[in-house]
């Protein structure tokens, strides 16, 4: 059983660039967690923090109860593929795969058996006599994953091991590669910028930004309850839309002011608000979370302007303008819109997330917050 | 604690760690043999000027200690005489000729070879690659068959057929002190000259191309190029070459020797600083190590603080990138 | 726009100039070079660019590769003694340089160890101690460790390949340096993740990748020790092609084109790379055609 924990982990660069900044994060064994965020984030500095590569400037790394934090790469027993999948271009195909185990001294009869069996495993044993430069991408990639898995590492490290694919190939070894993760129940991490591999592959998802970790959950969490503005914006293609908001009260209940529109505020958010108190939000919506409709329901709708129509297919996608600010809506009927014409748009309620304009939190974080000081 | 035992204790704690760490150990031999034939031998120079050693004689001389006796020797010799004066003389003309046509030379090969097709342009700089390819002594030759006193040399040959001398002229002995001069030059300056073509080429092959072929939109010539683009951005690089080379010129010899040895260049104004450390230990009738040694140790400082100009001009300190990872 | 450096409507008229003047500014050179090759080929010194002192023969080569370098006064010289000599000293250097060179340029490029800045500075520095200081103190060194008479022979080879050696050690290190940087870190950290020592990453995975560059460091060292003439004349007892030229290159005119034709033999392997490096330029020219 390896889990994989890091407490309170810090690492500074030399010349006092701060890499991350008080990671704690626990990776259950058997799960599929991917360290999702933009580039720069810190995300491939924590996967080699836990690799060995990095010595951590403060903070432990265990896995399971054994303390790795001053452990050698090689005896942390992990399997890592990198972006470039770093081949050995001088080794063929099965040199490569056999390279850690011969390392470790393993007689080369039971060598050839695994590199067979893993090679069988990930459909690549066939082109075991090649070179890396014989393979096409997704060969190398396999072989790359044949690598790390044929040392029967405890964790699986893979830092973007598919952004050198192209996006259709992506697509399918996506699916693979969760699969074959299933079936052997090893620990993973993935790092990726790409939300669509993390949503579609992981267990849980663990957002990182400037180097600190913003939200961990599993992909309906993340995507649903997005706990910052940062989260909400990063992930869904095209992210949540924004709006600024003032909150007055009618008739004792508070309402959300967009502009020229009167908004209710959602039933969850009622106590909330009225609680914190705040004078200012902003209204996070997702663009499938919304209607279109040619007549305004009062406190219900918000007045638009059609800005563009953009037809991808199976959806449309509108762009709005909502006093001065643009936002989008997915919708799956075929509507015929003009530009500049008049709209209104009709939001779930339940899926609205309010956010802090000053912190940029979701009010229920911030609620909690205030609570725990 | 005094300070100069914190920063020695520091020192120390250094050097132990570099000890147990896995790099000294591919290390190891390169340091063996910097410190024996390097810094071993720069310290033995420093301790023989203090010693009358003579001949080689090391069992009778290297024990005595005569004091500072071979600096003055050698600074009344540089004052009064005139083969040693016109030593130092030759030196410091040398140095700034050849330096002059070394970076001028590399900077225009450098610059032609850009606006000419690729394959020609590298044929050309391996032509001029070739005199540091070759064998010293292979070099010399030619060039000694070239300024040859006699009827066979190249010179005399081209001087008679065009009808502008009766009979051959000994250029490096006869015409004292420039014929000389012009010769040692000539001979260096061909070999210095790939140095910086090299650096310049591969300092214009970074320039980024967008800005030439811009330029060129923009109907500029290849003189217009050079003098607004290249040539600014390659200051720096102007810079640094003139600063190695220079250091280059002040401690080499190897190119000189033959042509003096075989009398082809006047000996005193043939010989440099450098060379006359090499012969008055090696070659002259007393082989006099003592004074060789003091004479060396006064170019080894002027020298080691030309280094230093050049590490701060390189900009060391940005230069080195410290490796990733923290294994 | 890769491999583009200009646009490619230049003036070819201008183009031609250049190359003209350039031309023109090497013609000494390639007459240097020339003449020298062109008077090992005949009777009497073509040097002085007279076509009727230019008669073809062969006799000088057979004369100096059966070992008569005075024709009539029937002086032996063994002269491929003399070429294994110069062979020994050079493939010694280029063996040390390049172990030196690649063990010491991958420990710059790739580990952090105390005093790594100061290592480096001090390789560049070395470049600013004058060889005439070095080799006396050298040579000082030299005869306090002089063996008994019958090894001084084997001790002079000895001594010269590991002096000659450690001169090269400063450009050998930078060289590597230079070809170890280019290797991606993901290479090593995926070696050392998979349990390898830096040792075994040196030498398993990085240096094979770099054969280039290895090759390069060799020729260079034996270019370099090939080439040497102040280390040879000053240690070794032997003679190289270097000492037997300094020895020779006065003889009286009758036997210069002898003088030349070892002048000749003694560039050959310069030649040669010059060929193999052409052949580079030129496959690397057609390659970013291609690309």
């Amino acid at each position: 059983m390896v889990s994989v924990k890091l407490v309170n982990v810090t690492k500074v660069f030399r010349g006092g660039v701060v890499g991350v900044k008080d990671i704690n994060l626990v990776i259950e064994h058997g799960e599929f967690m991917a360290l999702l965020g933009p580039s720069g984030s810190g995300k491939s500095t924590t996967l080699y923090l836990i690799a060995g590569i990095y010595k951590p400037t403060r903070g432990r790394i265990f896995f399971g109860d054994k303390d790795v934090t001053k452990l050698p790469p090689r005896e942390r027993n992990v399997g890592l593929v990198f972006q470039n999948w770093a081949l050995y271009p001088h080794m063929k195909v099965f040199d490569n795969i056999a390279f850690p185990l011969r390392l470790r001294k393993i007689p080369e009869s039971e060598i050839r058996k695994r590199v067979v069996s893993v090679a069988r495993m990930l459909r690549i044993d066939g082109l075991l006599d090649r070179y890396p430069w014989q393979l096409s991408g997704g060969q190398q990639q396999r072989v790359a994953m044949a690598r790390a898995l044929a040392k029967e590492p405890d964790v699986l490290l893979l830092d973007e091991p598919m952004s050198n694919l192209d996006a259709v190939l992506r697509i399918s070894v996506r699916a693979e590669l969760k699969r074959l993760q299933r079936e052997l129940g090893i620990t993973t991490i993935y790092v990726t910028h790409d939300q669509a591999e993390a949503l579609a592959m992981a267990d849980r998802i663990a957002l990182i930004n400037e180097g600190s970790i913003v939200q961990i959950g599993t992909p309906s969490e993340v995507y649903g309850k997005p706990r910052t503005v940062f989260v909400g914006g990063f992930l869904g293609n095209p992210p949540m839309n924004f709006l600024e908001a003032t909150v007055g009260y009618v008739e004792d209940k508070p309402i959300l002011v967009i502009g020229n529109n009167k908004l209710r505020v959602p039933d969850h958010y009622e106590e909330l608000v009225r609680k914190l108190g705040l004078n200012q939000v902003i209204v996070g919506i997702r663009p499938e979370d919304m209607g279109i409709m040619d007549k305004p329901v009062p406190y219900r709708t918000i007045r638009a302007q059609v800005y563009a129509v953009e037809p991808m297919g199976r959806e449309t996608i509108v762009v709005a303008e909502v006093d001065g600010s643009q936002v989008k809506i997915v919708t799956s009927k075929s509507i015929v819109l003009r530009e500049d014409q008049d709209i209104h748009l009709y939001p779930s309620f339940e899926k609205i997330v309010l956010f802090d304009p000053k912190t940029e939190k979701a009010l229920e974080v911030l609620y909690e917050e205030e609570k725990l000081e | 604690m005094p300070k100069s035992s914190v920063f020695s204790s520091k020192a120390l704690h250094g050097f132990k760690q570099f000890v147990r760490s896995e790099a000294s150990r591919f290390l190891a031999l390169a340091l063996f043999l910097v410190a024996v034939f390097y810094i071993i031998p720069i310290c033995i120079s420093v301790y023989m000027s203090f010693t009358p050693l003579r001949n080689w004689n090391i069992d009778r001389y290297a024990g005595i200690f005569v004091g500072l006796e071979n600096y003055y020797r050698f600074f009344y010799l540089l004052a009064n005489d005139p083969s040693v004066k016109s030593v130092f003389l030759t030196t410091a003309v040398f140095v700034a000729l050849t330096l002059a046509v070394n970076v001028l030379g590399g900077l225009s090969l450098a610059i032609a070879t850009f606006f000419v097709n690729e394959r020609a342009a590298g044929g050309l700089q391996l032509l001029w690659l070739l005199p540091r390819m070759t064998p010293i002594a292979v070099y010399s030759l030619i060039w000694y068959y070239f300024f040859h006193p006699s009827s066979i040399g190249t010179i005399n040959g081209i001087l008679y057929k065009l009808g502008l001398i009766s009979k051959p002229i000994d250029i490096g002995q006869g015409i004292i002190p420039w014929g000389a001069w012009a010769i040692i030059v000539f001979v260096n300056g061909l070999v210095g000259v790939s140095y910086g073509m090299i650096v310049f080429t591969s300092a214009i092959n970074n320039i980024p191309k967008e800005l030439v072929i811009a330029a060129r939109v923009d109907g500029a010539s290849n003189w217009d190029i050079t003098r607004k683009i290249l040539v600014p951005m390659l200051r720096w690089h102007i810079l640094y070459v003139t600063t190695w080379q220079l250091l280059s010129l002040l401690t080499t010899y190897d190119h000189l020797f033959l042509l003096v040895k075989w009398g082809l260049v006047n000996r005193d104004y043939g010989t440099t600083w450098s060379l006359y450390i090499y012969n008055t230990a090696f070659l002259t009738g007393l082989q006099d190590q003592g004074l060789a040694a003091a004479a060396g140790v006064i170019l080894v400082i002027v020298s080691s603080i030309l280094g230093f100009i050049t590490l701060k001009l390189m900009g060391f300190d940005k230069l080195i990138k410290p490796p990733r990872g923290d294994l | 726009m890769p491999g583009m450096r200009d646009v490619e409507v230049r003036s070819r008229a201008s183009e031609a100039l250049i190359l003209l003047v350039i031309l023109a500014v090497s013609l000494p050179l390639i007459t240097g070079y020339s003449l020298l090759i062109l008077s090992g080929f005949s009777k009497s010194m073509v040097t002085n660019l007279d076509p009727s002192s230019f008669y073809p023969t062969l006799m000088n080569w057979i004369l100096l590769l059966q070992g008569r370098t005075a024709q009539f006064a029937g002086i032996r010289v063994n002269i491929w003694g003399i070429v294994a000599n110069t062979l020994v000293v050079a493939l010694g250097v280029s063996a040390l340089v390049t172990l030196v060179g690649s063990l010491t340029g991958y420990a710059v490029s790739r580990m952090n160890f105390a005093g790594r800045k100061h290592i480096m500075m001090l390789l560049i520095l070395l470049h600013a101690f004058p060889g005439s200081v070095l080799v006396v103190g050298v040579a000082f060194i030299y005869r306090m460790f002089m063996p008994p008479l019958e090894y001084i022979r084997f001790y002079s080879f000895f001594y010269v390949i590991v002096a000659r050696a450690a001169i090269e050690i400063p450009m050998a290190t930078w060289l590597m340096k230079g070809f170890f940087d280019m290797i991606p870190w993901e290479i090593e950290w995926s070696a050392i993740v998979d349990g390898a020592s830096r040792f075994r990453v040196w030498w398993n995975v990085l240096l094979p990748m770099i054969k280039p560059g290895v090759a390069a460091v060799m020729l260079f060292g034996f270019l370099a020790g090939w080439m040497d003439l102040i280390y040879v004349r000053t240690f070794l007892v032997d003679r190289t092609l270097a000492t037997f030229i300094e020895a020779n290159a006065e003889a009286e005119y009758a036997y210069l084109p002898l003088v030349a034709v070892a002048g000749t033999l003694y560039l050959l392997p310069t030649i040669i790379f010059f060929i193999a490096a052409q052949r580079l330029i030129f496959t690397i020219s057609v390659s970013g055609i291609k690309g």
